[in-house]
């Protein structure tokens, strides 16, 4: 056993826990060097594995995943951050990325076939990436191979993480930037450099994703530990914060530039909001001020996303990891030096968590940032509890139990079927997109270029990047939304749609967003003047495509 | 037309923005990497006193400081026996030469030999000249130089007898700081700049081989001094010249700062002196460009780096034309958003070395006791731009002196205000 000492590293810094022994207590029959390799190529693999296997065919394409891959085409295209008027709904740097990223593929957007296959093997390359850093974070903090390895089979394996890890979302990329903000934090060189690197990896989350604002006072919590006693804390903690603000700046900047940073005549009403011009500080008002009820209103997002989506696909990560995080949050408090890892990890995921549970308006990929830091504290507490225990039953336990979580038992990649057949998880086996192909196959053959239609985001690219193009098939969300579209395009009336191209649900998100009443002129041509031309279903998948009777009559 | 400059606006920000990189890596090279800051720290034990010393201190003018300067150099806790100290004044300088003439006399009273004046009354009157004219009569092992208004640490000489004992080096450049950093507006910035060149920058500088050494405070073998022929006597910055010298014939050199064992030293006391000496000091780098001797060094990356090191001053000049130019862009040119994202590279550099020199204050103060103000950030928040605008003319004025084939030598004025503050300090302790 190591002495109590080893609890902090080098001026304070986080390490593993007392008694939780380096590399030459953690036996093995590899060498140490190689072990760790062996290990992280292993789970560097096994995520590759499990994102890349079915990538283009689960789960479907969806509505934000079109938008960011439109936006990236703006950028490149257009040189424009979005081909609609861009109101500071999201800061830039996702797309931004995703815009260089296919810059230099050989047939850029259609170089995986779709567009959002595109943009998935970036998110893949990500995972990979993600999967690297949380291998190295969870090994640092706890110098134990098996807390790093379980961390990352959850991060692999659950369902609900391989689900959104899929997706071309901000969110993937924005974890990415925390990860190697956090990776940086703990590495152990104590140089201005590298906090310097963690601040600026920081503030491209930032504008990746905002909500990454969660995780700050941790991370700062981390960087204080980590440079404390060292002789350079002045410039570490100076290079940090100013590397972090640098994104930021040139992003208000970009808004300040474009006289979009104020609302015209400071105007931050809510009721009745500026109508000449975006404005970046009023749409961050607006947002600060959008509720759907915190964890106390049982009708809440959190409730709706966590009963109805999250649970369904994986609890045992969901509920292992908030059970893992309370308890880190407990050991941590009652002795922050000792477990000082414990109480970053379960910080870490606490501070996002209480972002969930504040009532802010939430989508249902809202959780991706949670997944890797619950993982993390299923990883670090699994080898806390499995400390006094022998070697060969700590890894007898926790594979043990990654191999039971595969299993049907827990369904991450083996269940049984509707007929009571073994078969692989939906995640491997149901293929969803060729559904949107077909009906994308179906406009591209039986309607005109020409033609007005209303399309939700996710064919938006495969219909503008192409030759010639569908200059005139808009999402519903801007038709709905954007006056540039919905007022000097549609005028919003029903006459001036074609067709109405349907996805999976946008009928729901179009009643959903009608609080306002713009989406009624467009329901109003699905159900009173329009012909269903083509439809397909898959189980409870729906798509439809519906022609506009501008000779008056209807079905 | 618009379209090209606007090319070249974004070529030029991008240059500017890594130029800012680089120095600003300069500034905290030391600070950055731990191992580098406790590799370049003075050794806590000292050897035995081994090699002896010739000390060379050459005076102008200085006849109010000069004899307190001997008295601390004669006072090192060094052996008196292992220390040569020469004392070097032109024959006009009568002023100097009586005051050190008797101090030599008094501590002659005090049985202490081995100090002397040495008086020459050719040309030209500069101090490469008075060292050179000195080295004839060095007899010690190292010779070191010291201005005249030098505050030495005692134990210099024993910090450097160690590292020469324990590193092969054949030059050894200790700290130099200047102290009084509240008495004029440009005074912090000016003690910063020395803060992070001498604590920071040169050893990055010797590290790759390629080192403008400073003016004092710095320990030669007196063999490599007998072999590159001295000090260069029409050069305006003699030091760097040799420094360069030495790096090109592959003599490497040590740096050693620390905070306890600095030469204390004080900021010109009037901005047009100020202006003079960074004048010297750039068109003794620009001279020492164009004499070549950088093109002999063995690596192409200490080559790059002498260049680009001698080079600053237009880079500086260059700069200060820039400002100028941007701020009237700034309010005339409605550039493309692409264009004037990019022309913010800069800008944000320029922040960061702000940020820099406030950390950089606290680091200094702390280093030696004292504490800075929030109203001294202040101070230097206003002081910033005029600052690097007297160092952009400061640099124009050197490129100018040098296309009308003005040489002569602009001393600085010493008044002794780092001793005044120090010896009030004393007196209210």
């Amino acid at each position: 056993m190591l002495p109590e000492a080893v609890a902090d590293g080098p001026g304070g810094q986080v390490g593993p826990e007392a008694g939780a022994g380096l590399d030459p207590v953690e036996e093995g029959l590899l060498p140490a060097d190689t072990r760790h390799r062996f290990l992280l190529a292993v789970c560097v693999a096994s995520g590759a594995l499990t994102h890349a296997y079915h990538l283009f065919l689960y789960p479907l394409y969806t509505t934000d995943e079109g938008i960011y891959m439109e936006q990236a085409w703006s950028v490149l295209r257009e040189g424009r951050l979005s081909p609609y008027t861009y109101f500071y709904d999201h800061a830039p740097g996702a797309w931004l990325t995703i815009a260089a990223y296919v810059s230099v593929l050989p047939m850029q957007f259609q170089t995986f076939g779709d567009a959002i296959n595109t943009g998935r093997i970036l998110m893949l390359l990500v995972h990979i990436g993600n999967v690297f850093l949380l291998y190295q974070i969870a090994y640092r903090l706890s110098r134990r191979h098996l807390a790093a390895v379980v961390a990352c089979f959850f991060f692999n394996f659950s369902p609900v993480a391989v689900f959104y890890q899929r997706e071309v979302l901000l969110d993937n990329l924005m974890v990415f930037w925390v990860l190697l903000s956090v990776y940086l934090l703990t590495k152990e060189d104590r140089r201005v450099r590298t906090a310097m690197l963690s601040g600026l990896s920081f503030g491209l989350a930032l504008i990746t994703k905002e909500n990454a604002l969660f995780f700050a006072p941790v991370i700062g919590f981390l960087l204080y530990r980590q440079v404390q006693a060292s002789r350079n804390r002045r410039f570490a903690l100076g290079y940090w914060g100013f590397a972090a603000w640098g994104p930021v700046s040139m992003y208000t900047l970009y808004a300040s530039l474009k006289n979009e940073l104020l609302p015209s005549r400071l105007n931050f009403s809510l009721s009745s909001p500026p109508a000449d011009h975006v404005a970046l500080l009023y749409t961050i008002w607006w947002q600060l001020n959008r509720n759907q009820g915190g964890i106390l209103d049982p009708g809440s997002a959190f409730w709706q996303f966590s009963l109805g989506s999250w649970l369904p696909k994986d609890h045992f990560i969901l509920m292992a990891g908030s059970a893992a995080m309370v308890f880190g949050l407990m050991k941590g408090m009652q002795d922050r030096k000792t477990h000082a890892s414990l109480l970053i990890a379960a910080s870490l995921a606490g501070s996002y968590t209480l972002y969930l549970i504040r009532g802010s308006v939430m989508l249902e990929f809202y959780v991706i940032p949670l997944l890797p830091f619950l993982a993390l504290n299923i990883g670090l507490v699994l080898d806390h509890l499995l400390r006094d225990s022998s070697a060969a039953f700590r890894v007898t336990a926790a594979g043990a139990m990654m191999v039971v979580l595969a299993m049907p038992v827990g369904g991450y990649v083996l269940y049984y079927n509707d007929k009571n057949q073994l078969a692989p998880a939906d995640l491997y086996n149901v293929p969803l997109t060729p559904m949107q192909e077909q009906e994308l196959a179906y406009v591209r053959e039986h309607i005109p270029t020409s033609a007005r239609i209303i399309i939700d985001d996710d064919m938006w690219v495969p219909l503008h990047d192409q030759d010639p193009p569908y200059r005139y098939a808009h999402s519903h969300w801007k038709a709905s939304g954007d006056p540039a579209i919905r007022d000097n395009l549609f005028h919003r009336d029903w006459q001036n749609i074609d067709y109405i191209v349907m996805s999976n649900k946008m009928r729901q998100a179009m009643v959903q967003n009608n609080g306002d009443g713009m989406e009624s002129w467009m329901l109003d041509a699905i159900d009173n003047h329009s012909s269903r031309i083509w439809s397909l279903r898959h189980g409870d998948v729906e798509l439809v495509i519906y022609q506009i009777d501008h000779g008056g009559g209807g079905q | 037309m618009i379209g090209l400059v606007y090319i070249v606006l974004s070529i030029i920000s991008v240059l500017l923005a890594l130029q800012g990189g680089y120095t600003l890596y300069l500034m905290i090279y030391t600070w950055d990497d731990p191992r580098v800051t406790e590799r370049t720290r003075a050794p806590e034990r000292f050897s035995e006193p081994s090699l002896s010393f010739t000390v060379m201190l050459p005076a102008r003018h200085e006849e109010e400081v000069i004899q307190t300067t001997m008295g601390r150099v004669v006072g090192a806790n060094y052996p008196a026996e292992l220390i040569q100290v020469l004392v070097i004044c032109s024959a006009d300088d009568t002023g100097t030469i009586q005051q050190a003439e008797r101090k030599v006399e008094e501590l002659r009273l005090q049985n202490r030999r081995g100090v002397d004046l040495v008086v020459f009354d050719d040309r030209p009157i500069n101090k490469p000249h008075a060292l050179n004219t000195a080295l004839r009569y060095a007899t010690k092992d190292v010779v070191t130089v010291f201005d005249a208004e030098d505050d030495v640490h005692p134990d210099i000489f024993n910090v450097v007898n160690t590292v020469m004992l324990h590193d092969p080096v054949k030059v050894v450049q200790a700290g130099v700081q200047l102290m009084n950093y509240r008495d004029r507006w440009y005074s912090a910035l000016n003690v910063l700049e020395y803060f992070f060149w001498f604590k920071s920058t040169l050893h990055f500088f010797a590290r790759y081989g390629a080192i403008p050494l400073g003016g004092n405070t710095v320990f030669f073998r007196r063999a490599v001094l007998h072999m590159v022929g001295g000090w260069d006597e029409r050069n305006l910055t003699e030091d760097a010249d040799i420094g360069i010298r030495l790096s090109s014939v592959g003599v490497s050199a040590r740096v050693v700062y620390d905070d306890r064992y600095v030469t204390r030293e004080e900021t010109p006391p009037t901005l047009g002196q100020f202006i003079k000496q960074r004048t010297r000091w750039s068109q003794g780098f620009l001279q020492t460009l164009r004499k070549g001797d950088w093109r002999r060094m063995p690596g192409r990356a200490q080559r790059l780096l002498a260049a680009y090191t001698l080079t600053f001053p237009i880079v500086q000049a260059a700069l200060g034309l820039y400002a100028v130019a941007a701020l009237i862009m700034m309010f005339e040119v409605k550039a493309p958003i692409m264009v004037a994202l990019i022309s913010y590279l800069p800008v944000l550099l320029l922040a960061s070395h702000f940020l820099t020199a406030v950390i950089g204050l606290r680091e200094f103060t702390e280093a030696y006791g004292m504490k800075a103000s929030w109203g001294m950030t202040l101070n230097m928040a206003l002081a910033w731009f005029p600052y690097q605008l007297v160092l952009a003319f400061a640099a124009l004025r050197a490129v100018g002196r040098i296309v009308l084939g003005v040489n002569n030598w602009e001393k600085t004025k010493h008044v002794g205000a780092h001793r005044q503050r120090q010896e009030a300090g004393e007196h209210a302790a």
